[in-house]
């Protein structure tokens, strides 16, 4: 490590004479040794998966829940340090609570996305403060009907000033990235932690861009991808965690919500099997 | 250099001087609502064997002024609850956010084991005493209605005062004195809640609205009714009083130009 | 090199001269249109005897000439566990304004419980008591505005009976009626009770006349002078009736019944 010893790393908010935060880059170390977390943008919806790796066998089996639940609608899974990620969360949950007293509707996925990434970004510029140690991943997604203003009462006029207007488009899927630095990107498909760079590559041969991929089979390639990149380290166990957000006319109406149990264990089941079928290279699963 | 993140950014006080909040003050003192304004007239609703019928018209009054004539007062909360709103219709949006705001909080962590009806009942109760207590009163009268935990019927009223109870059957405004007695017949005590079938507690409670539209001025002829049990919520917003007669109008002696 | 990266804060030179960011309005002067209470009528009781004490209420909830309720209690037990108070031996009786008597009824109930667990025994009647009387004197510029009764058993076992005026003045007594009714119901307690207006037969004229002297009565006889009360305070008060729910405390803990009032 070229940083070690010149003394430009002691600090947050210092720059290296080459133009580099050191402390930011310390923050991305603690990120690279989580558990790996996906999301995946689909046609009609986001998935969020998570490598929950079992720290001790005196910890109960399907409980400590790690992705988390913003507003109604959006997700959150986020890799390296736990108790950053909770802060974050917090964080998340408040900036759209604020948003609903603003403007009485819920915040959609890009403006969180974006008060979020100043939120990080604001902890590189302090000496008095250390950056997250967390790459977080959110998911949402923004109605794509009209929703009512909290707290509306009547339906308002139906033509006219102030009536609806045809055939407009409204919201949709949308998946971002926030690392430690506070840069955050909008993406069809996002990885971070251990297995990272595995899940990457797994999840750019899925064509995401193509916006075919269906929800359901955004879960199964979810696992699959979960269980490739724990792959190399086989020997510590881990527990998959799996949520996700449909359309409001999909299975979880607009909400973000557990994988339910039996679409997991399927989407295990088939993961397994992928991993057992070519153990030697990748190839595509079906069903 | 100060620490804590909610100064950052913030004007120095020994380079730019105190914060000069002088300019949030209005003229005048601050005033907290006397009245209510804009208006919803009663709220009635009857338990049943397994569940709770709720109606109220979606009329909001600007005084004597119809001045809302779709505005829905009976507030779905969950699977288990709704809550019926009597009074200021702004006080209801209030209460209609902040039930909203505790719903999101509530879900969190996990939807299951979701607040029931006895769960709201409290919660509102003492957000309306806290109220009162402030001088700052919300300006209604709310039935909530629904499940309790053991996944009974469960029917409580909660006042701009704090005042709470609970009966197998409840009416506020005009319905206190108008569909109360009618509802008592039926259902006279707790006893009797489970003699009552879902279509019998509907028809009633249909009945009772009939009868607030014939002889509450500030009443309309649309109405929502909700019926909540096991199986859910079943909530309709546009229901129109069937089989009205006006005959009896006739026989009113007394008013008006008439003189025997 | 290091002094210059310290994160320490710099000494002597201009700082943050503020603690907190600016928060709320200094708030003016208020005028109120907002009467804040309400009388929901209803009558209690309580008598005290050797070695019990009973309480009771009738269950109706007023608002004018509206009936809110038939059954709406007045009678709470204080302490034991949980929600439902198991094992408590003290109960209170509110009447006036439900909500206060409400919130008063839960403040006593958490601050008794409290006491349990940071003490590791049971609240006695007498600390509990006096308690309840600072609750009632510390809000006496926005009282609580109801007639509280209060009942158990003395560390000797011996029933216990304190009455409290809405801003916390209070004394044990033998019995006691409030609420509505307390003025039909009182006189009626003093005489059967305490006997007052009650002379020895044939002891004398005028003031040779010896008076009855009070003496402890049964339980049993006091469960049928608290019915007698009730009935007669329905005939007369419309705000009283619908039902009648009673708790008798004696050292085996509360027993509690109900039994039905007029309703019209």
């Amino acid at each position: 490590m070229t940083s070690i010893g010149t003394g430009y790393d002691l600090s947050n908010s210092v720059f290296s004479p080459d133009g580099r935060n050191f402390q930011v880059e310390y923050a991305v170390k603690a990120v690279e040794n989580g558990g790996t977390a996906v999301g995946i943008r689909c046609k009609d919806g986001i998935v969020l998966a998570l490598e929950k790796l079992v720290t001790s066998k005196l910890l109960k089996s399907g409980a400590n829940k790690r992705i988390a639940t913003v507003d109604r609608n959006v997700g959150i899974v986020s890799s390296g340090l736990l108790p950053d990620g909770r802060h974050f969360v917090s964080r998340a949950r408040d900036e759209a609570a604020a948003w609903r007293q603003q403007y009485k509707a819920p915040i959609p996925t890009s403006s969180l996305a974006d008060r979020m990434g100043s939120y990080v970004q604001a902890y590189t510029l302090y000496s008095s403060v250390r950056p997250f140690g967390v790459t977080s991943i959110i998911g949402g997604w923004d109605a794509e009907a009209e929703l009512p203003v909290d707290g509306q009462v009547g339906s308002g006029p139906k033509v006219g000033s102030g009536g609806k207007k045809e055939g407009a488009k409204h919201g949709g899927p949308f998946l971002y990235m926030i690392e430690p630095s506070g840069l955050y990107w909008g993406y069809y498909g996002a990885a971070t932690g251990k297995g990272r760079q595995i899940a990457k590559s797994e999840l750019e041969k899925l064509n995401l861009v193509d916006g075919e991929m269906s929800l359901e089979q955004g879960v199964k390639e979810a696992a699959r991808i979960i269980y490739i990149a724990h792959d190399d380290n086989k020997d510590k166990e881990f527990e998959l965690e799996m949520t996700w957000i449909s359309a409001i006319s999909g299975p979880t109406k607009g909400k973000h919500e557990e994988v339910p149990k039996e679409l997991r264990e399927e989407a295990e089941k088939l993961a397994k099997k992928a991993l057992e079928g070519d153990d030697d290279d990748e190839e595509e699963m079906q069903e | 250099m100060n620490h804590l993140p909610q100064a950052w950014g913030r004007p120095r006080d020994d380079v730019y001087g105190a914060y000069d909040n002088s300019h949030f003050q209005t003229a005048g003192p601050n005033q907290h609502t006397q009245s209510p304004i804009v208006t919803g007239t009663s709220v009635v609703a009857a338990k049943f064997k397994d569940g709770v019928v709720i109606a109220s018209d979606n009329l909001a009054s600007y005084g004597s002024l119809a001045r809302f004539t779709d505005v829905k007062r009976l507030r779905k909360f969950n699977e288990n609850v709704v809550v019926g709103f009597g009074g200021d219709v702004s006080d209801m949006q209030y209460l209609d956010r902040l039930l909203n705001s505790l719903d999101i909080r509530e879900n969190y962590a996990s939807a299951d084991d979701p607040l029931n009806a006895k769960n709201l009942h409290t919660y509102l109760a003492k957000v309306m005493y806290k109220r009162r207590s402030d001088f700052n009163p919300l300006w209604n009268h709310l039935l909530i209605a629904g499940l309790d935990g053991e996944a009974k019927p469960f029917l409580a009223s909660a006042d701009l005062l704090g005042t709470t109870f609970s009966s197998p059957t409840l009416a506020t405004g005009f319905g206190a004195h108008l569909a109360q007695p009618i509802m008592r017949r039926t259902i006279p005590d707790e006893a009797s809640v489970e003699k009552v079938s879902k279509d019998e507690a509907v028809k009633l409670v249909k009945e009772c609205m009939k009868v607030l539209f014939y002889r509450d001025a500030r009443s309309m002829d649309k109405y929502s009714i909700a019926v909540i049990t096991k199986e859910g919520v079943e909530l309709s917003e546009d229901e129109k009083l069937e089989n009205q007669s006006w005959a009896f109008a006739e026989q009113i002696r007394g008013y008006g130009t008439q003189t025997a | 090199m290091a002094a210059i990266f310290s994160g320490a804060p710099p000494q002597g030179g201009p700082g943050y001269s503020f603690t907190q960011t600016p928060t709320a309005v200094p708030s003016g002067e208020r005028q109120h249109g907002f009467y804040p209470y309400t009388d929901n009528g209803g009558s209690t009781l309580g008598i005290s005897g050797a070695d019990f004490t009973i309480l009771a209420g009738d269950t109706r909830s007023t608002s004018g000439y509206n009936i809110n309720t038939r059954y709406a209690p007045k009678l709470f037990k204080i302490g034991g566990e949980g929600p439902d108070n198991k094992g408590a031996r003290i109960v209170l009786s509110v009447v006036g304004f439900a909500a206060d008597g409400d919130a008063l009824k839960e403040r006593l109930d958490t601050i008794v419980k409290m006491y349990k667990y940071q003490h590791g025994k049971p609240m006695t009647v007498t600390a509990c008591a006096q308690r309840l009387s600072h609750i009632l004197y510390n809000k006496r510029f926005f009282p609580y505005y109801v007639h509280a009764i209060l009942g158990g058993l003395d560390e000797e076992g011996k029933g216990a009976l304190y009455s409290y005026d809405p801003v916390g003045s209070y004394e044990r007594e033998q019995c006691r009626a409030a609420g509505a009714a307390s003025s039909l119901i009182m006189p009626f307690l003093d005489n059967q009770v305490n006997f007052k207006n009650q002379y020895m037969p044939g002891s004398g004229t005028g003031h040779n006349l010896k008076t009855k002297e009070a003496t402890p009565l049964s339980r049993g006889h006091v469960e049928d002078l608290v019915r007698d009360a009730f009935t007669s305070a329905v005939e007369r008060h419309i705000e009283v009736g619908d039902g009648l729910q009673m708790m008798i405390l004696t050292k085996d803990g509360i027993q509690e019944t109900y039994t039905s009032l007029k309703k019209d």
